[in-house]
């Protein structure tokens, strides 16, 4: 009786400590977000005095306006702000001093802005930022969609063209779940999840961060670690591009748009599954969307949907934007270039 | 006749006057088509426009049937003030439209005009000239976001009819 009884405690130790040991993605969500806001505030108290800078606009109507305006703490969001509201709702990158520059992200010297829209005459960067926003937020909405027992690791966002019909987002679930074939039901509850982030309208918040505090923000999981030392080693000024949005830390190849509102559809359309990698059974979620001022028809729409269904394949030499074929070989993107 | 109240209201009547009487109106019209059959496109109030719409296709009509056409000589000759348009008429403008049975001519209204009389005004042209249409076609941008998945699709579509032609 009281064996049974010590067996009870000890079986009730060793599960605390075994719980203890797996960190739950609730508190891993909240780890990185309280380092994000540290940093982000360590950066922004590196400027105590409000120095100002001067920006001249570009673009057409407001070619050559000079705007005052903080240096660390002025964004081109806030630019814009001071032009129309038009300008504030359009916006989706900016280009500094010919640089893709994020929305939200401080400029620190004067310069020349650009505010660029999905309408101009040559989107192709917003687009290619659209495109991995969306994957962002895919990335994201299956991060909070399974249960607390089951593990999700995202692995790095692809470098897809806009041309190949959707954009994907490689993930490895728990291997409990390696069974586990989505049905469509989970594909809506994905979607809706999904439009409900786009409802609350939250903007993703960047910040450059050397190496190491990239690397202690995603202690928890190896293979966002050996993402990180990848980035760095690529990037000209070794710092490697953070983007939060919500609670949600990702690591992007190139600027995002400012803020999740600017899509309109947005559809998950597939959920594949690609193969064995070095982490798990990896699958690919692929998905399809449109910004708010560019919407299709419904005929249109279940068209791209019925494509975006199909499996994108990732050419692992593709530097270019060009059409990767159905049939042709299929190879996943080890080193792709951003 | 008889001075009756019908005679002063002219409910339902559809010839206009123009000018100081009938043929002060068709002089007034041979100009403005002379200046029609040389520049191809002018700008006149919006009832001279539409009274020399119609004279204007009945011109073309003529010129259709040829210039060995005596009728159509005439007619060329009375309604082109200037001389020099008449083998422009039968030349160039008649086989223009040699493929069309009617609807030579298209017109556009235009704001009043600024002077004191505020006169509504239009532009009258003949179709086919060569200035920059009245009625701009806005083309979609062929890089944006919709057009370039639209692309792909259509891009993958001709892939796999060609695939399927083949096997």
């Amino acid at each position: 009786m009281a064996c049974g009884r010590a067996c009870l405690i000890l079986q009730r130790r060793l599960a605390t400590s075994a719980a203890a040991e797996r960190v739950s993605a609730a508190e891993v969500r909240s780890w990185r977000s309280t380092l994000f806001s540290k940093e982000q505030e360590r950066q922004r108290s590196l400027y105590p005095r409000i120095e100002k800078i001067e920006v001249t606009m570009q673009g057409a109507g407001v070619q050559g306006t000079l705007l005052v305006m903080n240096k660390g703490l002025s964004t081109p969001y806030s630019c814009s702000r001071h032009l129309t509201d038009w300008h504030v709702s359009s916006a989706a990158l900016a280009l500094v001093d010919g640089e893709p520059w994020h929305l939200h992200r401080p400029l620190t010297r004067s310069c020349s802005l650009t505010l660029l829209t999905f309408k101009d005459a040559n989107p192709q960067l917003p687009n290619q930022a659209y495109w991995r926003s969306c994957a962002a937020l895919l990335g994201q909405v299956l991060e909070g969609a399974f249960k607390e027992e089951y593990n999700v690791e995202l692995l790095r966002i692809p470098e897809v063209p806009v041309t190949a019909g959707a954009f994907c987002c490689d993930f490895v679930l728990d291997p409990q779940l390696d069974a586990w074939i989505p049905t469509e039901e989970s594909l809506r509850s994905f979607t809706r999840d999904a439009n409900q982030l786009i409802h609350q309208n939250l903007p993703w918040e960047p910040l450059e961060v050397a190496p190491p505090v990239a690397l202690e923000i995603f202690s928890h999981s190896r293979c966002k670690q050996e993402e990180v030392e990848e980035k760095a080693a690529q990037s000209p000024n070794g710092t490697v591009s953070l983007y939060r949005c919500g609670h949600h830390v990702v690591l992007a190849g190139g600027p995002l748009v400012g803020r999740t509102g600017l899509c309109s559809q947005y559809e998950v359309t597939a959920l594949h599954t690609v193969g064995e990698g070095p982490w798990g059974l990896q699958r690919r979620a692929q998905g399809l969307s449109l910004p708010v001022n560019l919407t299709a028809h419904h005929t249109v729409w279940r068209r791209l949907k019925q494509r975006a269904e199909k499996l994108v394949e990732i050419d692992s030499s593709v530097a270019s934007e060009t059409e990767t074929t159905p049939t042709s070989s299929e190879a996943t993107s080890s080193s792709s270039q951003p | 006749m008889r001075l009756t109240l019908r005679a002063l209201i002219s409910h339902g009547r559809v010839a206009r006057r123009m000018g100081l009487g009938p043929e002060s109106r068709i002089n007034m019209l041979r100009n403005i088509l002379t200046g029609l059959v040389r520049h191809e496109r002018i700008e006149t109030t919006r009832v001279r426009a539409d009274e020399v719409q119609f004279y204007a296709e009945k011109l073309i009509d003529y010129a259709k049937k040829g210039d060995t056409n005596e009728k159509s000589m005439k007619m060329a000759d009375f309604w082109l003030t200037e001389k020099d348009l008449i083998p422009k008429l039968f030349k160039v403008l008649a086989p223009r439209f040699e493929n069309q049975p009617s609807g030579y001519t298209r017109m556009a209204r235009l704001p009043n005009r600024e002077n004191l009389d505020r006169a509504a005004m239009a532009v009258i042209e003949y179709k086919g000239n060569p200035f920059p249409p009245l009625f701009p076609v806005k083309q979609d941008n062929e890089l944006n976001l919709v057009n370039q998945l639209l692309k792909g699709y259509r891009e993958e579509q001709a892939q796999l009819s060609a695939t399927e032609s083949k096997s």
